[in-house]
């Protein structure tokens, strides 16, 4: 009896013990998927609601308007608050929320000439030496989202620990493109 | 089926297997990796819109042209100015520090009043009011001192003396410009001093480092390096006679070393072997000089004199004379210091040679012309001596001023007999300084009036000492304002002297600029650039005149260039002038006093600005050991004096000691002590503050007869250990 007692609760043991690694392993992936992420980044927002369809497709711009190239053929990255005060140098007093966004533009940056502390998505470290010249073959979507489509800017999400932001390319990332392309993967070639 | 221990296993384990098929763990891992880079003292490299501005080097005393790296507006770094004849690309690790000082920790950032012991931040408004009544209250009772030597800034003071009546109590800085100035006009000379190393073939520098303080160095560089552009052989030789193996002696072909401050001597002997070996001259007094060299400066003598055997002077004098444009250029071996006497036996050589306004030789460059009323000119600047004044006050047989302004200058710190000027200055009724760090004039001043940088302000470099041509720059304001309350020192000028009812006839400093660029651009001169190179002009090609606005191409970097030189009548061979300065030449030494030199290096600073940050790791230990100055010796004088390597000594000069630990190296000649110049600040920040000693505590001026030129480059000191 004592043995058959012993098979039985053996038999449950392990049966519970299945659930329980089960119901460990389905909550660990949870909280690793979904839960970590929360807890490891922060989200924020961009200081001015801008949107990037507008000026693409109703103000007709092109991505390099803004983003432009100096002459050195180095990526210069976002406009100065002067290039925004070009067309936005006087306020609308419109109530629509664009024009109240505009307003604060030109109010809180324009005006007092400030720069626009614009959180960059794809910041690279002092160490990483990355010209926009040598890439110029890729289409900007290629490894930036396709933000000339988006109506809000999206959202900012950096990270606690390292404060870089989540979208900013690593390594891992560049050395992949140059393996398969065949391009030099030295170190010097991006750490100078 | 209550849980147990089995199951919480279960739950552990399920857990731990998916956590491994999750981010967590790496991204955590990656995250920290990154974090670890990111430490809150790391600087970082400002991101934004790269540009480059251009503008000149005032803080550099040969004037480079600098190409400034901006981001977004900021400057960031500072090469040489490709385009600019006096840079050619080239840049002196003080010109490279003027975007760095910007944020220097010692900058004043308000103006400052001292109450008691301290000083008290007070308005702009105040400090004005307050200058402007110590003007007027002063009248002929004042006194300026000016760190620039050579900008417009000096008209505008000194025209602001001489409305008070006390334009004789206007003096620079000490430097070789000045001593040269004085040795030219001595001879009759006219015009500015410069030399032309770019088309010389023969090269002798005596005492002078070319390279690191004598006269426009960063063109005395380039030219060097122009001729020896190629494996071929240099397409130009350099010999270098100094106590020390200065930057300028690595750069020879040969090294002579000669006892410091006998530079004189040298050069009469050559004279005197040239003569010998034919050469002559018009000047009136030739006679008078042969027989004085052939009698006074036979090799045998100078070898006496100098410690230069007499056939290695034989052999110097060969070389000068088979030498189709042969050149010679007297100095200090630290910048300053020099005795007239050096420069004039040095241009009496030049003239023997016949050396004078040809391409590789020694130029009269002409003067540009004064805008401000009243102003005194280079040459009447050269004749004040500030040394041979302070000197004076310090002895009571001249009042101190009741009002002193010190300019861009630090003379607390930059004179010898530091201390003993330092107590002249203090005697002054109210000290005013226009500072741009809290030096050691500063830290005793009664106001202090916080000055903008050269890249926050206008101002201008005129033909520094040693330019081969007249040549004019702008410098320009790179930030769109100062990075603290500062303001342009000669705007507070013209504002002070306006209230105290002086006006010097120009409202702010910038107009006035406009004025003088103006003026200058009636000279005849060019822009010059790559197909208007001012050597070749010298060399004979003719450039074009500039036509076109001069002041938009001066903001853009440019420089005007006036490459004719002044004509001259009557120059002698100073013969007179000589026999009385160098009477005592041959006075034998105190016993037990040894010689003194400075190793001076740009990258130690200057006294206006001490050691810039980024150039204290560059510091050796064979210049400081830790907080401790290290003197350099030989081993034949450690010998004498029975002196081992790391043992700590004292050096007595006549006003002051200095301590330092003993270094061995065959660098030095015998007889002699090397000292690091530059360091021992007892102001400043944490980059300047208590590292070494100041050995001009330890120089001695003494005033050199018949030039009345103060000298201290043959200074002796007394050494002993402790």
């Amino acid at each position: 009896m004592e043995d058959r007692h012993s098979a039985k609760q053996t038999c449950g043991g392990g049966v519970l013990f299945a659930i329980m690694f089960i119901v460990g392993l389905a909550g660990a992936l949870v909280a690793g998927w979904w839960g970590f992420p929360q807890l490891l980044y922060s989200q924020n927002s961009q200081p001015i609601r801008f949107s990037h369809k507008v000026h693409a497709e109703a103000g007709g711009m092109e991505c390099k308007q803004c983003h432009t190239y100096a002459a050195s053929g180095q990526y210069v990255g976002l406009p100065s608050t002067e290039a925004c005060g070009e067309c936005h140098a006087d306020e609308t007093g419109g109530k629509s929320d664009s024009d109240k966004e505009i307003d604060k533009l030109v109010k809180t940056y324009v005006q007092p000439n400030k720069p626009i502390p614009w959180l960059t998505y794809q910041f690279q470290p002092d160490n990483v030496f990355f010209s926009h010249s040598a890439h110029t073959g890729f289409e900007c979507v290629s490894c930036h989202p396709d933000v000339a489509k988006m109506d809000n800017p999206p959202v900012y999400y950096q990270d606690r620990l390292s404060t870089y932001s989540k979208q900013t390319m690593r390594m891992p990332g560049c050395e992949r493109c140059h393996a398969e392309l065949g391009v030099n993967n030295a170190c010097y070639v991006c750490h100078k | 089926m209550g849980v147990d221990r089995r199951a919480v296993i279960g739950l552990i384990a399920g857990g731990a297997v998916g956590t491994m098929f999750t981010p967590a763990i790496w991204k955590t891992t990656g995250s920290i990796a990154l974090w670890s880079q990111n430490w809150g003292w790391i600087p970082r490299i400002p991101k934004g819109e790269r540009k480059y501005a251009y503008t000149t080097s005032k803080l550099c005393p040969s004037g480079s042209g600098l190409k400034v790296l901006t981001v977004d507006g900021l400057p960031l770094t500072a090469a040489g100015n490709p385009a600019h004849p006096l840079s050619q690309g080239g840049v002196s690790a003080l010109g490279l520090s003027e975007c760095y000082l910007l944020y220097s920790p010692a900058r004043v950032k308000k103006p400052l009043l001292k109450t008691g012991a301290q000083f008290k931040e007070i308005s702009w408004d105040e400090a004005l009011g307050l200058l402007a009544d110590k003007l007027k209250a002063a009248g002929g009772k004042a006194a300026a001192i000016s760190g620039d030597q050579n900008g417009t800034a000096n008209e505008v003071i000194s025209a602001l003396l001489a409305k008070l009546g006390c334009a004789d109590k206007f003096f620079l800085m000490p430097s070789e410009g000045q001593a040269a100035g004085r040795a030219w006009q001595l001879m009759g000379g006219h015009g500015l001093i410069g030399y032309d190393l770019a088309n010389a073939d023969t090269v002798l520098a005596l005492g002078a480092d070319l390279f690191e303080s004598s006269g426009a160095t960063m063109l005395n560089a380039r030219s060097y390096s122009a001729q020896r552009s190629s494996l071929d052989k240099p397409a130009a030789k350099l010999v270098y006679v100094g106590s020390q193996r200065t930057t300028t002696a690595y750069a020879s072909s040969k090294w002579v070393p000669c006892l410091p401050g006998r530079e004189a001597a040298v050069a009469l002997g050559l004279a005197a072997l040239l003569i010998k070996g034919g050469a002559s001259s018009d000047a009136p007094d030739f006679a008078d000089f042969k027989a004085f060299v052939s009698a006074g400066y036979t090799p045998d003598k100078v070898e006496a004199l100098t410690g230069i055997k007499a056939e290695v002077l034989e052999k110097l004098a060969k070389k000068l004379t088979e030498a189709k444009k042969p050149l010679v250029v007297a100095g200090s071996e630290f910048g300053q210091g020099a005795p007239g006497a050096a420069y004039m036996a040095a241009l009496a050589v030049n003239i023997l040679l016949k050396r004078i306004n040809v391409p590789g030789g020694v130029y009269a460059t002409p003067e540009f012309p004064k805008v401000v009323d009243g102003a005194l000119s280079r040459t009447q600047m050269a004749s004040a001596d500030l040394v041979k004044y302070l000197s004076s006050v310090a002895a009571g047989k001249t009042p101190a001023p009741e009002l002193l302004i010190t300019y861009d200058a630090n003379p607390a710190f930059g004179l010898p007999q530091a201390p003993a000027m330092a107590k002249a200055l203090a005697g002054a009724g109210f000290k005013a300084a226009f500072a741009s760090f809290m030096d050691e004039t500063a830290a005793q001043a009664d106001l202090v009036l916080p000055a903008s940088l050269p890249m926050e302000r206008y101002d201008d470099v005129v033909s520094p000492y040693g330019a081969p041509f007249a040549v004019y720059s702008l410098v320009k304001p790179l930030l769109k304002k100062p990075v603290h309350d500062t303001k342009a020192a000669c705007d507070v000028i013209l504002a002070a002297a306006a209230k105290a009812g002086l006006a010097l006839g120009a409202d702010s400093f910038e107009k006035l600029l406009k004025t003088k660029v103006a003026a200058v651009a009636k000279s005849g001169g060019f822009i010059a650039g790559k197909d208007a190179s001012p050597s070749a002009a010298l060399a004979g090609k003719d450039v074009a005149a500039f036509s076109g606005d001069p002041w938009k191409a001066l903001m853009e970097g440019a420089a005007y260039v006036v490459a004719s030189p002044v004509k001259q009548d009557g120059l002698t061979l100073g013969t007179k002038t000589l026999a009385a300065a160098l009477k005592a030449d041959g006075a034998k030494a105190e016993d037990g006093a040894l010689a003194l030199t400075c190793a001076y290096k740009t990258r130690s600073g200057s006294p206006a600005v001490g050691i810039p940050a980024q150039d204290l790791t560059a510091v050796r230990d064979t210049e400081l050991a830790g907080t401790k100055t290290v003197a350099t010796l030989n081993a034949a004088t450690a010998k004498m004096f029975k002196l081992e390597a790391g043992e700590s000594i004292k050096l007595t000069g006549p006003a002051g000691e200095i301590s330092a630990l003993v270094a061995l190296s065959e660098t030095v000649m015998t007889g002699v002590v090397a000292v690091p110049m530059g360091f021992g600040h007892t102001a400043f920040d944490d980059f300047s503050k208590n590292k070494g000693q100041n050995v001009l505590a330890v120089m001695t001026a003494t005033e050199e007869p018949a030039t009345g030129v103060n000298s201290w480059s043959g200074s002796k000191v007394k050494i002993a250990k402790i």
